[in-house]
Order: structure tokens, then sequence, then C-alpha cells
């Protein structure tokens, strides 16, 4: 069982984290007012459009040029400021529980550092796991205050038996009608596919992340002889001979299914970035996710 | 390698019992060990698909992919078959050092092997050669009546192939002994040093060898021959049936008289077991025609070996000089003796120097006109003879014969005096002998002569009875001498060599001194035989025998030739028309050893034809070119077989398998641990 020795983020990645913010493709409305900007138009200074002025309007918004060149008066309009909202969902699947570190571990870290970004700009951060029912609602994180809280919660996670991919994305878009930037950080090893899954997420309009991460003997594994492979999720029964070309043959075949996500992904607007489970967190972070336009 | 295996048997049956349940417990063990180790992994979801084309599940499968146990098996059963102790016979060789001598003599031109013997042996030598491992050495001699190192000891094979290919066939006959010993020396070197100088360096221990022999084995035992470290083999080259006609001898005579009648006699061998008849044809200078044939019946060979013989004999008409060659039908395997030749020269006259105070019987004798005809005959008395001019001239050599009568040669001890010595030419001498070696008993009268040796050139033909001496002296005469005529009271004519010449002595002079009177000591000059005697001087010590025979060596032995010509070097020009230089040697001759073709050579001044001879095989054991049927050829005291087989040695073949075994082994290491898999 993966249990977390360390802290999930050291001092020296949080004094780095502090420099980032969440980055979103699209523009949502957030609920609150935040450093963001939302559809709404509201009193802000980034100036959105006009409208005819009706009795009763705020007089102070009235654009008096446009009333001196055209004789009418006209509200000038300005965009609302609000939070984004970003959900982090881990996979704690039982085949989330291998490498060294475990992917669990890892998706935590990558959760926690993500979502330690989206607090210090105070966006509503939401921590959230594939096993959660209907009933776990959970609770958001805002501001810095609460980034302790929020790291207790990842900890807390643990791999769970009869997590479906596709229900507990289901689930969780039926407990998160917001609409925001949701991480999947998941192995995708889900033997009855990811497609639905990630419908329903687009059906959420959410900007999708999927971080696919893998372990070290997953992507180069090291078996070799007459083995019984056993499924850790349902038990499972492979029975293969390990050879070379049989090797090379599950590299291809790992190699087909890691680019038939990132096509799948690609072509709906989703963005899919593979991630190996030995590479430090911080790396990818601020690295590979900033040149990928997550973070900023 | 030989097409059989043999096998032996290291084990018992109840170890063979065990031995043979290690395969099947091997894939038992597999079998169970194919219950395959549970490993959990995440997820099979991309093992499924990787393997679902593959059907892993499959048993031969699982078989065919692993490699572990397919080594493990072939190692059990490497290790099972060297059990099982194969070996098989092969021609390859146990020993590191060898000598081959090959005969390159005349028979071993012979066809009855393929293209010819000599060729057939080069062949099975260069067999051995190439059977030769990485640090054997060999050595190759050629060998006929002479031994030549073709090749020292090496072990560069490619070499001694090149150089087994350089030996050529000769038309010479064979010697073994030479042969043998020119390998034992370089084979055994002796040791020449003190054994008891500490400081004196030793020589190589002798070292074993194997000796090959490749003849067709057409020569006398060697005796005296201890082979030592030498192992022979002897591989026996041509076929027992072969037959060979050959002509065995051919000579011309002329009749006494020198008139121009020839008579040429010719005897031909035919060693077969059936009778032939054959065409003798004689052709005189380069004719292509015949000027005579002669048909022959030639019997087999007798009960005891003997070849069939026939003689045949010519009588040419009107012929002074010139070239005959007398050829009988070819067809049998040895061509070289189907051929051969006699020369006749134009007939050169001996120089016979008389030196006597008188004595008109034996100046009667030497001046009659047939001996004329023979010999050109110099009278001088012993005051002219000491003169040095007449010195000078013997010393030179420029008599054949010089005749003392009563008169000793005019010699001295002083080392540095040239022409007081014998002279440079053979002698006859009544009533005087050589200072040295010679001598005379105490006088015998009236000696009575009891006998003469009648097959001796100066005393053939001669009927002595009747044969008075008043007084003579018995010879003393010296080692190698020969008595010609004996008396009661001992030697009165013999014949002894000196360096290249001969002295002919008698004991007796034809006048004896007696008070100041000359008597007749003999009735010899009153007999028929006197003549005769005089003629048979003439001829065989006066140099005038080249004049009724021809000149006919057998090849590669040297002859002396004598010319007229004072010339320092002639020239003669063998049957291709090569020319070689020949210098005149001290006693008067020239020597020349160069006769290895079969033909006629030239003798040249200035470009001139003086002389003339024949160089023939004409030898019995190279034209009986049948090999024995149970060939065998007595070295010193031992007796060596002939085999034609390849010797054949045991190769055991568990080691090769337990080597290969051992491979596997490592080999299955190796991929144990680097997990490398087919």
């Amino acid at each position: 069982m993966s249990t977390t020795q360390e802290p999930l983020l050291s001092p020296q990645l949080m004094a780095q984290l502090e420099r980032l913010e969440l980055v979103t493709r699209k523009v949502f409305r957030g609920r609150l007012k935040g450093e963001r900007r939302s559809k709404r138009k509201g009193q802000s200074v980034e100036f959105a459009d006009f409208r005819n002025y009706v009795a009763g309007d705020d007089l102070r918004q009235i654009d008096w040029n446009l009333y001196a060149r055209l004789d009418k008066l006209f509200l000038k309009l300005f965009l609302e400021e609000e939070d984004l909202h970003f959900y982090a969902l881990i996979d704690d699947s039982r085949s989330m529980d291998f490498g060294e570190p475990t992917k669990l571990t890892y998706a935590k870290q990558l959760a926690a550092a993500l979502g330690f970004v989206g607090l210090i700009r105070t966006d509503r951060v939401k921590i959230d796991r594939l096993s959660s029912t209907l009933r776990d609602r959970g609770r958001p994180w805002r501001g810095r205050s609460s980034a302790w809280r929020m790291l207790k919660q990842i900890e807390e996670i643990e791999p769970t038996d009869e997590v479906s991919l596709a229900e507990g994305v289901k689930n969780f878009c039926l407990r998160n009608p917001s609409q925001g930037v949701v991480v999947l950080i998941t192995d995708l090893f889900d033997k009855e596919g990811y497609e639905h899954a990630l419908r329903y997420l687009l059906s959420r309009q959410m900007d999708v992340y999927v971080i696919q991460v893998l372990s070290e003997e997953e992507l180069r594994p090291q078996l070799v002889g007459d083995l019984k492979l056993i499924d850790s999720e349902d038990d499972d029964v492979a029975e293969v001979t390990i050879s070379a070309p049989m090797l090379k043959r599950y590299e291809a075949t790992l190699a087909a299914f890691v680019e038939g996500a990132k096509s799948y992904c690609a072509r709906r607007g989703m963005a899919h970035l593979l991630a190996d489970a030995s590479t430090p967190v911080e790396h990818l972070v601020l690295n590979y996710l900033r040149s990928r336009g997550l973070v900023r | 390698m030989s097409s059989w295996i043999s096998w032996t048997n290291m084990l018992s049956w109840w170890q063979w019992t065990i031995l043979a349940a290690v395969p099947p417990a091997i894939v038992l063990l597999y079998f169970l060990k194919l219950k395959r180790q549970p490993r959990v992994v995440p997820s099979t979801y991309l093992w499924r698909r990787t393997v679902e084309d593959l059907h892993v599940n499959s048993i031969w499968q699982r078989l065919r992919r692993n490699l572990l146990l397919f080594l493990q098996l072939l190692l059990v059963g490497l290790a099972m078959l060297a059990l099982l102790g194969p070996s098989w016979l092969d021609n390859r060789l146990i020993e590191d050092r060898l000598i081959f001598l090959i005969d390159n003599s005349a028979s071993m031109s012979a066809v009855d092997a393929d293209p010819t013997r000599l060729e057939k042996a080069k062949e099975q030598a260069g067999e051995i050669i190439r059977r030769m491992h990485g640090d054997d050495v060999a050595m190759v001699i050629a060998f006929n009546d002479a031994a030549q190192v073709v090749q020292q000891f090496t072990n560069d094979r490619r070499e001694l192939l090149r150089r087994l290919e350089t030996i050529r066939p000769s038309t010479r006959t064979t010697s073994l002994a030479e042969a043998l010993r020119v390998a034992g020396g370089l084979a055994n070197p002796a040791r020449s040093a003190d054994n008891s100088n500490p400081n004196d360096r030793q020589i190589a221990d002798a070292m074993p060898a194997a000796l090959y022999i490749f003849s067709d084995g057409q020569f006398a035992s060697v005796q005296g021959f201890s082979l030592g470290n030498l192992e022979p083999n002897y591989r026996p080259i041509g076929d027992a049936r072969t037959n060979n006609t050959a002509i065995a001898a051919f000579e011309t005579r002329r009749s006494d008289r020198l008139d121009d009648r020839l008579q040429a006699f010719a005897r031909v061998e035919h060693y077969s077991t059936e009778p032939r008849v054959v065409d003798a044809s004689l052709y005189l200078n380069d004719a292509s025609e015949p000027i005579d044939v002669k048909r022959l019946q030639l019997p087999a060979i007798d009960d005891e070996g003997r070849p069939g013989v026939v003689g045949v004999e010519f009588t040419l008409r009107e012929f002074t000089e010139g070239v005959l060659r007398v050829q009988i039908d070819g067809g049998d395997a040895l061509a070289l003796d189907d051929r051969a030749w006699a020369v006749v020269n134009r007939p050169r006259r001996g120089k016979v120097l008389v030196v006597t105070p008188g004595n008109p019987w034996l100046e009667l004798g030497f001046q009659t006109p047939d001996a004329a005809l023979i010999a050109e005959v110099e009278v001088v008395g012993p005051a002219a003879a000491a003169s040095d001019a007449y010195l000078k001239k013997m010393s030179e050599g420029a008599y054949d014969l010089v005749v003392y009568d009563r008169t000793p040669p005019s010699v001295n001890d002083d080392p540095l005096d040239s022409l007081h010595k014998m002279p440079q030419a053979n002698t006859l001498m009544f009533g005087a002998a050589p200072p040295v070696g010679w001598g005379f008993q105490e006088l015998a009268t009236d000696p009575a002569v009891i006998d003469s040796d009648r097959v001796h050139p100066l005393t053939q033909g001669l009927e002595l009875g009747g044969l008075r001496f008043f007084e003579a002296n018995p010879l003393q005469t010296p080692q190698g001498a020969a008595s010609l005529i004996d008396a009661d009271v001992g030697s009165l004519l013999a014949i002894g060599p000196r360096e290249g010449f001969e002295d002919a002595v008698a004991g007796f002079a034809f006048a004896i001194e007696r008070d100041g009177s000359v008597l007749v000591n003999t009735n010899w000059p009153t007999k028929v035989s006197f003549p005769l005697f005089i003629h048979n001087v003439l001829g065989y010590l006066g140099g005038g025998r080249q004049a009724l025979e021809s000149l006919s060596v057998q090849p590669g032995r040297p002859i002396v030739l004598r010319s007229d010509s004072s010339a320092e070097t002639l020239q003669v020009r063998d049957p291709a028309g090569d020319a070689t230089e020949v210098r005149r040697s001290s006693s008067g001759g020239y020597i020349y050893s160069g006769a290895e073709q079969l033909g006629v050579y030239e003798l040249l001044e200035g470009g001139e034809v003086r002389q003339r001879f024949a160089v023939n095989l004409f030898s019995s054991p190279e034209s009986n070119i049948r090999v024995q049927a149970e060939p065998v050829i007595d070295i010193g005291y031992t007796k060596v077989v002939g085999d034609r087989r390849e010797e054949q040695t045991k190769v055991q073949g568990w080691k090769w398998l337990v080597v290969a075994a051992l491979a596997v082994l490592l080999f299955e290491w190796y991929v144990y641990n680097r997990r490398v898999y087919l």
C-alpha cells in the first residue's frame, strides 16, 4: 500500500509554485470575484460592450463622448473579473498503486502542486477522486490559508477497489456542475475504455487536461520467463512467456495505446500528457506543464 | 574421414538406465516449472492486447520458445553420446617429423600409373603433406643413383608442395643407399663433440622421424645402414603386371682389319609373362627411314624370373663414322629403353712411345701395318727419352702409352721436379718396373708358363702354349694389380693401376746381355700370340680402342674424352643442343659429367665436331619395371614391407563431444544470465 512518507510538496517546490498561475484556454463564469475574466459583464476596468440607456441604469456608466457624437445615451459595459474553478480528479484505483514511487503518490503530488498554484491565485480548488460517490460532495478550497487542509485531504487518499473510470468521471460531473479546468490524473487502464469517461467531461465543456501517469515497470517492463500476470483490479489472468520479441511487441502496443489516447483528446480539444512516474513532479509542473500551457 | 564409427560403451546397464531418465526428467521439470510464476501487474489490459495474436497458451509454442530447455536437453544428449565412446578411423598423421624420399630414376617414368609413376609418387606425398598439422616438419629428398635435398625441414606446407612439384624425372639408375644416408644424416645428426669436455657444445639429439619412401623398388638392398630413429614406410608405386621390352645393350665393332665394314650388336630383353614379337629398326644418323629392320621373337620371363633375351646383329658396309640408332616397337610402359644409340667416330690412332735401346722384335711388332692403323708409334732410345723434351711431352700426356724396354722411367723423389715423374700415360715395361709399388723377385731360370688371364683385354685370345723364357724375374706387384701371365715361379706379366693410368709390367726382357753379347731371352716373338699381344696392347693401353669401339656411358656417369687437340677447353653439346665447356684434365683427357639426357653428345673444338659419344640407359634393373607382387625392400637388417593403403589411426570422438557439451553449458549460462532469448 502506498503511504506518503514525505510531504507532498517540499518547501522549495512551494516557493517555486507561488510564482505560477493556472491558465485556462477557455473563459468561464466563476461565482466570486477572482483574478479571472468572466463572461458575465460587470463592474471592472475592462471594457466589454455598449447598450442603450434605459431608465434606472447607473448614470456613472454613460459614455458621454459617444453622447456628444451621436446625441444618444449609451451605457459602457465592463467584464466582471471572477475566480477560476480548478478540479484535480485523481484516479485512485488499484492499478495506480504500482511503481516506485507509486502512480497514486505521483498523482497526489501533481494534484497538490496544481491545487497549490490555484490557491495562491485565489482560484477555487477542489480535489476529487474517481472512487467518490454522488454523496461525497467534498469541499472546495480557496486561498493560501486553505493549502494545508487541501494537502491533508490529498494525503488521505488511498487506493480503492472497484473503481471504474467512466463511472467515476460521471459521478464527478454530476457532483460538480460548474465549469472550469479539470485535470484528470489517471493511467487510462480501464478495460471498458476511456472514451466514455472523457466524453462526460466534454459534455460539461470543461477545459480538460488528461495526464496519463505510467510507472517505470509499465513503460519498460523488466519481466522474464514464463509468467502468470494477474490484474491488480479485477484479478484477470494473462499467461505470457516473456521474450525479446514479446517485449518489443508490448512496447509497440503501449505506444499505440498512448498515441490513440493523445489523438482522441486532440481531436476533441482536450490536452493529453504522458507522465513518467519516475520523473520528478517539479520537473513536470515547472517545465512540461508550463510548456503545454496549463501553468504559467 | 572413414565412413563408419565404432562405439565403446563406458557405462553399465543400470548406469545407462539412470542416465536415460535424465532427459525426460528435465522435460517434466520444465512442465512443472511451466506452472507459471504469478506476478501482479497494474493491469493486464495491454498484455492481453500484446499476446492476443501469439497464442502463447499453446504448449508447443512454449517449448519452441524455451531456449534454456533445449540447451539443457542438448547438453545431456552430448554427454550421453560422449559416454558411448564414439571413435572412427582417420587418415591423419601421428608423426610430427617426416622425410619424403621420392624416386625419380628412369623406371619412374613408366606410364602404368596416371600419368607417370613419378607424378603418382608426388601426388601421394602431397596428400600426406596436406595432412600435416601446424607444427609438423617435413623434408623432401629426390633420389636416383644420387640424392638431392629438394627441401630441408620446414613446417611450411605450401613450400613443401611447391618444392615437391619441382622434382623432374631423370634417366639415371636407382640407388637408395645414398638417399638413406642423406636422410639419416639430416634427421639424426651425429654427435661430433667431445662428451668429456663440459665446455664443448653438443649437437641436437636425434629425434624420431617417419621415413616415407615412394619408389617402384628397382634397386638393390641397402647393406650396412642402420635406420636408427627413422621409421620407414614404403609406398610402392607401379603395377606388378606391367610389361616392358628394352634394348639392354647396343655396340658396334669394326672388323679387326679396320676395313669399312661395321658390325652393330643389340641385346633386347623382354620383361613379360607373355612372349612378344617386335621389330628392331636400325637408323643411320638422322634418317627417318630405317636402313635395316629385324623381326625378333621375344620369349617370356622364365620360371626363375629372368627376362626373355634376344640378340640382333646388323652389318654395315662402307661405313666409317656416324651415329647409329636402334629402335624397337613402342607401346610398353617405359619408352626410355626402346631406343639406343651408338656412335662410330673417325678412328683416332693412339700415340705410343717406345723407349728401347734396341729391340727389333718389339719394334717390328709395333710397326706393322695393322699396328699403324690404330696407333702412331714412335721409337726412341733411352737417352732421348731422358731428355727434357721427351720428358715434358710425357708429363703433358702427349702419349697414350709409353713402352719401356729394359729402360726404367726417369723418375726422382724431388716434389718440385715435374719432369722426372712417371709419364701421364699408360706404360708397358719389359725388364723394368715402376719405382713405386713394383719389384722383381729373385731371377728364375726357364720359368714355365702355367696360366694366363684369357679375359683381360691384354691377354685375351692369346694361346701361350710353348712360350719359353730363358730367364725371368717373378714380379712383386702393388695392391690392386692383376697377374696376366703366371709361371711356376710367380707372375711374369701383371697390370696395376696408377692414378688414372695403368702400368703393365713384364718380369722378362726379349733379350739379355751376357758377356757383352745380346742373347734372345724368349721365343715369344716367334709365336702367333706375340703380334696379337701387341695388337691388344695398342688397343687397350695405347688408346686405339676408341678406334675400334663406340663410346657409351650410362646417364649421370662421368666420361673421359680424349682428343688430339691440345686446347685447354673444349665444348660438349648435348642432344638438346646446349653446349657445356670442359677443361683438359691433368691426365690429358676432358672429363664431362653432365650426361643426363639419353642420346648422342658431341665434343666440339672451334665449332667442329671432334668426337661423339652416346648415353644410353642400358640398365636391366631400371628396365624391369614389374613391381613385386609383395614389395619389400631391405634396409640393413630391416625388411620394410610396402603398403599401398593409407595408414589409419583411431580418432576418439568423445573429446569433441565433451568440448561441445561444455560450449553448450557456457552458452546456457550466458543465456540465463543475460536474459537473451531467441
